[in-house]
This record gives structure tokens, C-alpha cells and sequence, in this order.
């Protein structure tokens, strides 16, 4: 037997190693500090959710049997068997996705561009105003967190039903969300070409339209496509409320236990979504490779 | 005083000179008109199907200029307690869901991880079944999880974990991806197996970015589960919905002040805490 | 005429510019020189109101200019053109609409927001890039520029907004000897052919006695020196570099003046 490293004597071990384990026995401390209060959160916010498991194991049948019931028509066969019958809904389906699929599209479009008006607001380098800054800021919150389907009860009362209601609440939260987004982009910039258009006597806008707007716009672009594709998913449950779109019939159809359209409707939403996801993904895969060609 | 000067005296010559430049990119400007021609068309098109009217959307606004009048100011009425338990139990599903979610898309992630999954095959299937879950919406997977354990918070509580797992499990594989390969080459180099490189080479590398992520979604979940109590999955949405219904305006107004608060609250909290863990902002879109 | 009546810039307790008054004649090549943090750079960008004084005046023609607001405060930057170290130009526009940029105060804004430009603003643009042999460059992307390029289109940039004053704020720290001839010279081609005062600053000596008609040198936001170029003495220099004198004096090797050109200038 021969080894590379001569092995030391057990003393000298013991003492090198003795720094070793001082330091692991602190992180090992931490880590345990951390775990119990891990535990008792859990536990006081298993106790305040009402988290039954037994329930859960009781009924866990339920959920699969849930969707093998979805998967079943009124006549006992699989729906498989019998794709017309499955579908039998699928023009009236259809019109009611691109409905939801335009009142994304129209969220999108006028959140982004109010996002747009307002973001240049929120950055610290294009307006050092501390007061308006402040203000644009929470209002971006604000639109941020109270989340599309409050605005979206909220405005089904004063607009009353169908898709505008709908539109105007995924509006609001777009301009939150892409707002702030946004912001961060123009936080970045290259202040130096903005300094030159402003010292040869540009206005504000010029030299956000010359100076900034180069520099941000595939990023903007890219953000807005990402936000339209979140959106498509949000404007899905809008018929929940009475706020237009696909999720009113969906709502009814899992309400009164039509099985057989619920996995239907889902499968052309989630089939909707993954067309989105892949065509946006490709589109923004595009703008920046556009981006660093030229 | 410098006398009137004219400094381009020939530019009339010049110009003629270089007419490409004078006519500009015609191919470029034409694109560009082309795409907002398309946009609004688009839009036109959208807003008539959609039956927007400056009628509809001027008395909308009308009404909402009521109910704003009627929010102020914002009062809990007889109800402080109720909401704040609604608000507490809000909180509790937002991180019960977040936390197991977290658990079990921990495997998930590295079964979608093309560097970590060889089998393309399981790879694939992985990532599409994420990617459906993913598509179906938080109040949808509630409506369904009440079928299962009836209405009430535990519901929630499932509904914000199943719509999580999906956006975990693409968030995780795609940060167990970008790791640097060097450790777990390191690893293998040594003799150890690949299961060897996911715990030593991969999993320091990629758990403080997870739990980073986790802690962001925290904050987001929050806001999720203010509302999966419209549908009956509770928290504090099934008071706002109810208070909306009723035209009780200065309690909605209220709601909305404490969900803002709470969320300020919690997005505080897990920031520093990505902070101490992470030891700079990582923010995920 | 361009007066600074005791100007002073704070950043924090710090002052930047300290006190700082003079007079620049029209037609005038002045050479503001000193060591980095002298304070030069702050000097040029309160000229053009990039950064407003603390205190003191600055005075065209006798009207206060550090008063401007809105559209007169634009129409006072459209006539003092500045040039930065590092060109300021966008990188991702082409070179055309870099040199337009400097044509947008005369124009209307939704006009210019639309990139609607007039043909009289194109020809100008053009005939600026023709005077320096850069009109095969037009449609290329500014980033795509060598240092040197790129300084230049941001003279044509300066050149169409037809000024009275070019401000030029260490316009060839970032360029190579080859390219610090071309853009000096540049500059003092204007300077002589439109009597387009400069006010330029420099770090490097040999190229302020080259090129100017009138040297200030400025040490910690003073003015420590005002003359012409012969009468700043080798001592005179070293204590206005201190460290960094070697340097600033003897980056370049004592090169031929443009015979005669120096003190144009002062006699145009």
C-alpha cells in the first residue's frame, strides 16, 4: 500500500481539525435555529389554514378520480371515443378564447403604453424629482398588488358585464407590473448619449425618443410579450366575475359538474397557452439575437 | 459681434450629391408604418368585438367616481376581526402553498434539467407537464381542489401549491441549468458518481438561487391567495367579494389597505431575507 | 462675449469650481488645462447649464444665461454646443441621425419625435459629414465607429446645431495620437473658418500650446493661470500638474505647431 499523503499523527488531527468543526458546529446552530422557527410557522400556519391532511388522504381518491371523471362523457364512454361529442362545443369555445385571447392582447397593449408614459417617471435617472418620483412609484404599486380580478369586480359594477370590465382590470395590473419593469430597464442606461442630446437643446421627450429609447426598446418589447403571455392566463378566469372571456363557461361547467366539457375547455386553454408561450418565447429569442447581430 | 454666417454654403450641392441618403431607408420605413398599420387594426378590430363605446366606458367611469367618493374613508365597520382573521388565513395558505410547492418541485427541477436529465425522453415529458400545469390558472386548480377536500382554506392552500409546482419546476430547471459545470466535473473527475456531482457539484451552487426564488414567489402568492376566497377557497377574498357585491365601499377600501399593507409587509421581510441568504437582490420575472 | 462672474460649484462641501471669473472673447480657441478634479469638466457643463451654479453668474452678451428655463434655456444650449470625452452619441442609431440630433431645437417636437426630418435639416446634416469626409459612413450604425469617427460625428452633431461656442470637455482623452491630430485639427477648423469660439479642455499640454490662442489653468476650482501659451513657464506648469506634470507634458513629443495657426484665433 502506498499513499500520496503521509497521514498525521492523531494529536495533530485533533487539533486541525478542531477549528473545522468549531465553524460547522456554528452553521450547524444557524441552520437548526432556522428549521424550528421553519417548523413553528408551519405548524401556526397549518393550524390557521385549517390543513387537515387526514381529509386530504381521505379524499385524495376524489382528486384522481376527479380527473378520470372529467374524462368520461354523460354516456359512460371515455371521450376519446367520441372527439365530436367531447367538442361538441367548439366553435362557441373557440369564439369565446379569442375573446379572451383579444382581451389580453388589449390589456397588454394599453397597460404598456401608459406603462410606457409612466416609467421614465419612476427612474431615478430621468427624473430627479424626488416628489414625483415617489408618486409614480406607489401608483405603480398599487396597480402592482391589488391584483386583476379585485379591479375586475370592482369595474363589473360600474361597467357592467362582459369583456371591457375584463380589459380594463388586466390594463391596470399590466401598467404595475410592466411599469416598474420598465423602470428598472431605464435605470440602466447609458446616461451618456441621453447628456448629449439634452446639451444640444433637446426636450425632455427628444431625448427619451433618441437618447433612451434605443437603448430600452427590445428589452420593452420583450417584457410586454412576456406580459402578454401571463396576461392570456389571467384573462381566462375573467369570466369567473362576469368579466368576459372563456371562464364563464368553464366556472359553469365545473360548478354543475359537466365533466366532460371541463377537460375539453381546459385542454384548448392550456393548448392556447402553450401556443402563446412557445410563439412569444420565439419572438423575444428573436428580438435579441436581432439585438446583439447588429 | 460674429457678422450672420452661413456655415453649410454648398449643402444644396451636397445633398444632390447624395440622393440615398437624402430618400432615406424607404424599406425600413415602410415596415414600420406596415406594423402599427397591423396594431391598429388589430385594436380597432379588438375594441368593436369586444363592445367598448366611449358611452359605456364614460358612465363606467361615472360610477367608479361614485364608488371612489364612497370608499372615503376606508372603515372595517363591526368587522376588524374578521377581516384580520381572514388576512391571517391569507397569509397561512400563501406560505403552506409556497413551501410545498417548493418540496416538490425540488426533484421536479432536476428531472426537467436537460444537464442533469440524460433521458431526453423524461426530460421532455417533465417540462410539458409543468408547462400544463403552468397554463391552467390558481383559480381554476382551486375550484377543482374544492371538489376534493370541500370548500375552506385547506383548498387554497393545494391550489396555490399545484399552480406553484408548475412555475417552480421551469424557475428551478432552468437556474439548475445555468450552474457552471467546473464543481460537478470536478466531482466526476474524482471518481464519485453522477449522483455524487447533483449533491456536492450542483445543489450548493443552485440552492441559494432557489430559495431566493421561492422567497419572491412568497410575495406574489400572497397576492394569489387574496383572491382564490372569491371561489370559495378561503382568506380575505370571500369578504371582498361579498363587500363588493354589496356596494359596501369604504370596507372594500379597507380590504384593499390591508392586502397592501400585508404584501408591503411580506415583500420587506423576504427581500432581506434574500438578502442575508443570497447576499445581493436576484429578482426572477 | 462669454463672462463668468465669480462662479462657484458645491457638491457637498466640496467646491468643484471656486470663485471662477472670466471673459471669453468671440472667435477666441481658450484652453481650459489643470490635472484631473480641477475642476475643468464642472466648469464646461455649467456653461451649457448640464449642471446649474451654486452661486455667481454666467452672462451672454450681457443676458444672464443661468436663469434660463424651458425653451429659451434649450435655444441657449442649441448655440454652446458641447463634445464630451466619450462622444455621448447613441450607439444604436446611425450616424446620420446622430449628426440630426443636433437639429432638433429647430424643429417642431412632434415633428422630430416622428423622425419626420425636413430635407433642409438632412442636406445640413450631410453637407457637416461631407466637410469631414464621412458621408460613406451615414447609414452605419454609430457604434460600429472607430473613437476617433465617433468624436467626429459628434463635432458634425455640434457643427449643426450652427453655435456660437463649442464646449469641448477633454474631447481626446479617449483617443489615440493619430486621432487627437484629426479632432483638433476639426476643432480649429471651425474655430478659423466660422469663428466658432472653443472653449476647450485639455489634460495634455503640448496639444493646449499647439492649438490655442489663450490657456486657463484652473487647480482645485481656481483660476491659477490666464495668457497666452508662451507666457506659461515649464515651473508654472509643473506646479499646476503637480504629480501628474510628466505626464500631461511629455505624453506627446514636442510636435510641430501649425505654423501660424495658434493665434489665428485671436487675430480673426
Amino acid at each position: 500500500m502506498s499513499h500520496a499523503t503521509i497521514r498525521l499523527p492523531d494529536h495533530q488531527i485533533e487539533l486541525l481539525s478542531a477549528g473545522y468543526r468549531r465553524e460547522l458546529a456554528q452553521r450547524r446552530r444557524m441552520a437548526l435555529v432556522g428549521f424550528v422557527i421553519l417548523m413553528l410557522a408551519v405548524l401556526l400556519s397549518g393550524f390557521v389554514a385549517e390543513v387537515r391532511p387526514g381529509v386530504l388522504f381521505e379524499n385524495i381518491g376524489k382528486f384522481t378520480s376527479y380527473f378520470g371523471r372529467i374524462f368520461y362523457l354523460d354516456t359512460g364512454a371515455l371521450v376519446f371515443t367520441d372527439i365530436g361529442e367531447w367538442f361538441w362545443g367548439f366553435w362557441k369555445w373557440g369564439k369565446q378564447l379569442i375573446d379572451t385571447l383579444l382581451i389580453a392582447y388589449l390589456g397588454t397593449l394599453f397597460g404598456a403604453i401608459f406603462a410606457f408614459l409612466i416609467c421614465f417617471s419612476a427612474a431615478i435617472n430621468l427624473t430627479p424629482q424626488a416628489g414625483i418620483r415617489f408618486a409614480a412609484r406607489r401608483y405603480l404599486e398599487f396597480c402592482r398588488t391589488v391584483p386583476e380580478i379585485v379591479f375586475a369586480l370592482i369595474f363589473v359594477v360600474a361597467f357592467g358585464l362582459g369583456p371591457v370590465p375584463g380589459v380594463l382590470a388586466i390594463m391596470i395590473h399590466t401598467i404595475g407590473a410592466l411599469g416598474k419593469l420598465f423602470a428598472e430597464v431605464v435605470e440602466n442606461i447609458d446616461m451618456k448619449p441621453v447628456e448629449g442630446i439634452v446639451a444640444s437643446g433637446g426636450t425632455r421627450w427628444q431625448s427619451i425618443r433618441y437618447g433612451v429609447l434605443p437603448q430600452v426598446l427590445p428589452n420593452f418589447a420583450s417584457y410586454a410579450l412576456l406580459r402578454f403571455e401571463i396576461n392570456v392566463r389571467g384573462a381566462s378566469v375573467m369570466g369567473f366575475v362576469g368579466a368576459g372571456g372563456i371562464g364563464q363557461d368553464l366556472i359553469e361547467a365545473i360548478r354543475k359538474f359537466y365533466y366532460s366539457d371541463v377537460s375539453a375547455i381546459l385542454l384548448m386553454i392550456i393548448a392556447t397557452v402553450m401556443v402563446i408561450d412557445i410563439a412569444t418565447e420565439r419572438l423575444r429569442h428573436r428580438l435579441i439575437t436581432m439585438e446583439q447581430g447588429r | 459681434m460674429i457678422p450672420p454666417r452661413d456655415l453649410f454654403p454648398d449643402r444644396a450641392a451636397v445633398s444632390a450629391r447624395h440622393p440615398a441618403i437624402m430618400a432615406g431607408s424607404r424599406r425600413a420605413q415602410i415596415i414600420g408604418w406596415a406594423l402599427v398599420a397591423l396594431l391598429v387594426a388589430l385594436t380597432v378590430l379588438s375594441l368593436s368585438r369586444l363592445e367598448f363605446s366611449f358611452a359605456r366606458l364614460g358612465s363606467g367611469l361615472v360610477q367608479l367616481g361614485t364608488f371612489l367618493g364612497l370608499m372615503i374613508p376606508p372603515s372595517p365597520g363591526a368587522q376588524l376581526a374578521t377581516f384580520s382573521k381572514a388576512l391571517a388565513e391569507t397569509v397561512a395558505i400563501a406560505f403552506l402553498g409556497t413551501l410545498l410547492a417548493a418540496i416538490l418541485s425540488f426533484p421536479i427541477g432536476f428531472l426537467a434539467a436537460r444537464n442533469v436529465m440524460t433521458n431526453r425522453v423524461v426530460q421532455f415529458m417533465t417540462r410539458r407537464f409543468s408547462d400544463s400545469i403552468r397554463g391552467v390558472d390558481t383559480l381554476i386548480w382551486a375550484l377543482i381542489w374544492i371538489n376534493v377536500v370541500g370548500l375552506g382554506p385547506f383548498a387554497g392552500v393545494l391550489a396555490i401549491m399545484t399552480s406553484d409546482i408548475g412555475s417552480f419546476s421551469k424557475l428551478y430547471s432552468e437556474a439548475i441549468e445555468s450552474v457552471d459545470r467546473k464543481p460537478s466535473e470536478g466531482v466526476i473527475s474524482t471518481g464519485g458518481s453522477s449522483l455524487h456531482a447533483v449533491r456536492f457539484g450542483i445543489i450548493p451552487a443552485v440552492l441559494p438561487v432557489l430559495i431566493s426564488q421561492t422567497l419572491y414567489y412568497f410575495e406574489s402568492n400572497t397576492r394569489s391567495a387574496t383572491i382564490i376566497g372569491i371561489v370559495g377557497a378561503g382568506g380575505i377574498g370571500l369578504h371582498l367579494a361579498e363587500m363588493i357585491r354589496t356596494f359596501e365601499w369604504d370596507r372594500v377600501a379597507f380590504i384593499i389597505l390591508m392586502v397592501l399593507a400585508t404584501v408591503a409587509l411580506i415583500d420587506f421581510v423576504s427581500s432581506r431575507l434574500r438578502l442575508a441568504l443570497v447576499g445581493q437582490r436576484t429578482t426572477p420575472v | 462675449m462669454l463672462e463668468l462672474h465669480s462662479v462657484t460649484r458645491r457638491f457637498g462641501a466640496n467646491r468643484a469650481v471656486d470663485n471662477v471669473s472670466l471673459a471669453i472673447e468671440p472667435g477666441s480657441f481658450v484652453g481650459v488645462i489643470g490635472r484631473s478634479g480641477a475642476g475643468k469638466s464642472t466648469l464646461l457643463r455649467m456653461i451649457n447649464r448640464l449642471l446649474d451654479p451654486t452661486e455667481g453668474s454666467i452672462r451672454w452678451n450681457g443676458r444672464d444665461v443661468t436663469q434660463l428655463k424651458g425653451a429659451e434655456l434649450r435655444a441657449w444650449r442649441m448655440r454652446c454646443a458641447m463634445v464630451f470625452q466619450q462622444f455621448n452619441i447613441v450607439g444604436r442609431l446611425d450616424v446620420l441621425t446622430n449628426v440630426l440630433m443636433g437639429r432638433l431645437n429647430h424643429m417642431s417636437e412632434p415633428r422630430s419625435l416622428l423622425k419626420m426630418w425636413r430635407a433642409e435639416d438632412k442636406a445640413i446634416a450631410i453637407s457637416a459629414l461631407d466637410q469631414f469626409d464621412m458621408t460613406a459612413l451615414a447609414g452605419q450604425r454609430a457604434e460600429s465607429l472607430s473613437g476617433g469617427q465617433q468624436q467626429r460625428v459628434a463635432i458634425c452633431r455640434a457643427l449643426v446645431q450652427e453655435p456660437d461656442i463649442i464646449l469641448a470637455d477633454e474631447p481626446i482623452a479617449s483617443l489615440d495620437p493619430r486621432n487627437t491630430r484629426l479632432v483638433m485639427d476639426a476643432l480649429l477648423r471651425l474655430n478659423r473658418h466660422f469663428g466658432i469660439t472653443i472653449v476647450c479642455n485639455l489634460h495634455d499640454l503640448d496639444i493646449a500650446k499647439d492649438y490655442c490662442g489663450r490657456l486657463v489653468g484652473m487647480a482645485q476650482g481656481r483660476v491659477v493661470f490666464d495668457g497666452a501659451p508662451d507666457s506659461l513657464t515649464e515651473a508654472a506648469a509643473r506646479e499646476l500638474y503637480g504629480l501628474e506634470a510628466d505626464e500631461a507634458m511629455t505624453m506627446i513629443p514636442a510636435s510641430q505647431p501649425i505654423t501660424g495657426l495658434q493665434h489665428a484665433a485671436a487675430a480673426a
